[in-house]
């Protein structure tokens, strides 16, 4: 016990103190309510006037549902990130896990049929997250190594297998319809996603668990939240996002090779990031991941517009991702300040 | 002759004031024990004589000279080391490089790991301690980095030492050892101050007593010729802490026990026996590191039962997980309540319905904010939760106190007949103090169960129906009603171990 200066004497007790004092709650409370993501749809709005401003073929319902297209196989990969960053831990093997999948679908599809073949691509999306669940909760490997460990081992088999070449898939090509108000499937199969994750982690008991491992894991321990189960489900559910990321790719493109999917992990990343997840876990959501991945994605759709090279868009994506990071601590040490 | 005087010290934190001129001597082979309640002013006493804190007023002699010390080098130079309570060691480095720490042996700039070795096996040595110097410091036992603490201290030529609490963390033998060092020490010619709780070690160790009370010095006498009562009554002074709440007489009183622990052992506990009945408070009383924590844990399922019966309704339970406590209804406050209770950065209502999250969600399995916020509503007021009636508020906006009442309707809206308490009042102020012994009597009026375990005696007399005092893992006395008081408790606490 600290023998320190504040603790109060038996004699002060016995008296029956005064009430506590009201706490200081009124100015803290209401900027910390203020959601994350406002600042951050303000800039996305300022970028959407200026790209609209600046380019003649960027504000049109066509452009809107490439850029929607575009960031939908990573924003089904950014859906499991941000489940799993809010209770604390990543997952860096999903840009692999994209590649694999891929890849056993376009060389097993011609011996065992599409059917087949899309099951056991789909098993080995799983089998990643039974993997990576395992070593995170059973061995107790952090995840960032874990992670790292099976990002490099399933590209390598990847690479191994497909020797970096683009092997075609025939009869596959569903993704490429546009059943509904002329937008792409996997633009509509993103918004699926988002919603059943938006609504798994709000309203179910889950959803409520997984924030509170992420606010405190000792604490959630003791009231009763069985922490190592749920963080293991939740590699799991990364896995089914790879598996469900891979197939959309494969069937947008028409094939798939050695190399795809690499650096899908860290796009995922940045996009959960950028949306206001906090890095420790507690905090954010999937509709904060969404503000994230429209940011990136209509600055690089907007940038291409421009004619803006490549190589500078990935100075100006790497940028951001600082620039809102610095934000947000500059944001949290604000608020503890107050406190 | 003396080697150390002060005259007259005075030291307010803020309103506060702590030391209210305290004159103080410290001879050269001599130890004095210096005593005194949590709060009395022992360690700020010490750390500034070692330089860690200046005092506001008042004068530091050392050797008859004037001192000033402005830093903890300062009163390193004169020869004054203080071994913190608090242990600050380098857990990434070894044993060797923490004894030297800060006084590393260099030859031609460099360190030399050769003299560095030398010297710690020698401070290690004469501890007679048996720690292996490659080893590094987070993977010793919290005895054995105590033992490297004072190690570090005697790497050093120091000419008078202040210990403070040096035994809270170590084993009877590492004591033993320890004790043997200190009169090696004293025989060298050393001066030593020595904080402790435990009125035996005075006995065994100490040349004069010195007692601390409110500030001021309110016992100075040789050991030769004081009684251990007498070293109380100079600590607890007449402001002795009335009970906070008369037991609770007829029915409640004689209700079965639903909870009962017999004959159990555990970690750092061996044959401990208590039993919770409904509308009575069980306190369970002892220093820190007397095992009482460690008995809380484990009737949380936090820790394994390694022998003996815990018992629920009379049937038999094991508890392998905190959530195997809860489905049998028993409830748990930690004692770090940043670290281990709250769920910062999570709404106020979130916080109080997890345990609950699964019934309030029912059969569809859906949460809902409004749920939760029914939840914090039906005991916002049941215990006075000083806060803005709003459930979606971070409970970090929260005081201290009231914190701590969330977490206590945490258990209530789950159900939970027995309550294991640990530490309910750490960290609260004073009228909060006042409102947790309120709601908690409030709760075994209400038919719960409740056990608390304490290192604070102020719980104990304050809110327990019976009490169980433990010393180094075992029950030494067992308390009912009005034998409860602070005179019973500290003097079971400390004396019991005289006899050793």
């Amino acid at each position: 016990m600290s023998d320190s200066a504040v603790t109060p004497g038996p004699a002060a007790v016995a008296a029956g103190g005064p009430p506590a004092p009201e706490p200081p709650v009124g100015r803290v409370s209401t900027l910390a309510r203020i959601p994350n993501s406002a600042a951050l749809v303000v800039f996305l709005i300022l970028e959407i006037v200026f790209f609209a401003a600046n380019s003649p073929y960027f504000l049109n319902w066509d452009n809107a549902t490439n850029i929607l297209t575009a960031i939908s196989i990573t924003g089904v990969l950014a859906a499991g990130a941000t489940l799993l960053l809010v209770s604390g831990q990543f997952d860096l093997s999903v840009g692999s896990g994209v590649g694999f999948v891929g890849l056993l679908l376009v060389e097993l599809q011609p011996h065992l049929g599409t059917a087949q073949a899309v099951l056991v691509a789909v098993a080995g999306g799983i089998a990643i997250g039974l993997l990576n669940g395992f070593l995170v909760n059973v061995l107790g490997i952090n995840a960032l190594i874990t992670t790292l460990g099976t990002l490099a081992i399933f590209r390598g088999f990847t690479l191994a297998v497909g020797e970096g070449q683009n092997i075609a898939v025939n009869g596959f090509d569903w993704a490429i319809a546009r059943p509904f108000l002329d937008v792409p499937v996997p633009a509509l199969v993103f918004v699926a996603v988002a919603v059943v994750f938006a609504l798994i982690m709000s309203f179910t008991v889950y959803g409520r668990e997984m924030y509170a491992i992420g606010a405190n894991s000792n604490a959630a321990r003791l009231v009763g939240i069985r922490v190592k189960r749920n963080l293991f489900l939740a590699f799991v559910i990364s896995g089914l996002c790879m598996a469900l990321a891979g197939l959309l790719n494969t069937s947008l493109i028409g094939s798939s090779s050695g190399t795809t999917g690499t650096g899908l992990e860290l796009a995922a990343v940045t996009a959960v990031i950028l949306g206001g997840t906090s890095l420790q876990g507690g905090t954010g959501g999937v509709f904060g991941t969404i503000i994230g991945l429209l940011i990136v994605g209509v600055l690089s759709n907007g940038l291409t517009l421009m004619n803006v090279d490549s190589s500078w868009q990935q100075v100006a994506t790497g940028s951001l991702l600082i620039l809102a990071v610095a934000f947000d601590r500059l944001r949290a040490n604000l608020l503890s300040g107050l406190r | 002759m003396p080697f150390l005087n002060a005259l007259g010290i005075t030291k307010s934190f803020g309103p506060v004031k702590v030391l209210d001129g305290i004159d103080f001597t410290a001879e050269a082979g001599s130890v004095v024990a210096l005593l005194g309640e949590n709060g009395a002013g022992k360690s700020t006493f010490v750390k500034i004589l070692a330089g860690d804190h200046d005092a506001d007023g008042g004068e530091i002699l050392v050797g008859g000279q004037r001192s000033r010390f402005g830093s903890v080098a300062d009163a390193r130079a004169a020869g004054i080391r203080l071994i913190s309570q608090e242990i600050a060691d380098a857990g990434t480095l070894t044993v060797a490089e923490n004894v030297v720490l800060g006084a590393w042996p260099r030859r031609l700039g460099v360190v030399s790991r050769k003299e560095m070795r030398r010297r710690a096996a020698e401070s290690l040595a004469r501890l007679r301690a048996e720690i292996p110097l490659n080893r590094l410091v987070s993977r010793l036992r919290l005895g054995e980095r105590q033992m490297v603490e004072i190690a570090r201290a005697l790497a050093g030529e120091s000419q008078c030492l202040l210990f403070d609490e040096p035994t809270a963390a170590l084993s009877d033998v590492e004591a033993g050892r320890l004790f043997e060092l200190i009169a090696d020490l004293r025989e060298a010619g050393v001066a030593i101050v020595y904080i402790t709780h435990r009125l035996d070690e005075v006995f065994r160790i100490a040349d004069r007593a010195c007692v601390l009370r409110d500030g001021r010095i309110s016992l100075d006498r040789p050991v030769a010729e004081v009684k251990t009562t007498d070293l109380v009554e100079a600590m607890v002074g007449r402001a002795v802490a009335d009970r906070f709440v008369e037991p609770a007489d007829g029915p409640a009183q004689r209700a079965e026990a639903v909870l009962t622990l017999h004959e159990a052992s555990g970690d750092n506990f061996a044959g401990v026996s208590l039993s919770a009945a409904p509308g009575t408070v069980f306190g369970l009383y002892g220093k820190v590191g007397s095992g009482v924590s460690e008995v809380a844990e484990t009737l949380f399922g936090v820790r394994r039962l390694a022998g003996g019966e815990l018992r629920l309704d009379g049937r038999a339970i094991h508890l392998r997980t905190p959530a195997d406590a809860i489905r049998t209804g028993i409830g748990f406050l930690p004692p770090d309540r940043q670290g281990q209770a709250v769920l910062l950065g999570r709404p106020v209502a979130e916080n109080l319905a997890a345990p609950s999250w699964r019934r309030l969600a029912g059969r569809g399995g859906l949460m809902t904010r409004a749920r939760e916020a029914r939840a914090y509503r039906r005991w916002h007021d049941a215990l006075s939760v000083r806060s803005r009636d709003d459930p979606d508020q971070s409970i970090g906006t929260l005081s201290g106190g009231n914190q701590q009442k969330v977490l206590l309707a945490r258990w209530l809206e789950c159900g939970s007949r027995v309550l294991v308490l640990s530490e309910p009042t750490r960290g609260v102020d004073v009228g909060a103090r006042q409102e947790i012994y309120q709601a908690i009597r409030r709760l075994a009026a209400d038919g719960t169960a409740i056990v608390v375990a304490s290192s604070d005696y102020e719980d104990i007399v304050a809110i327990a129906d019976q009490a169980a005092v433990m010393v180094r893992g075992r029950v030494v006395a067992v308390l009912d009603g009005a034998d409860i008081t602070t005179d019973q408790l500290t003097e079971s606490a400390g004396g019991a171990l005289s006899v050793r």
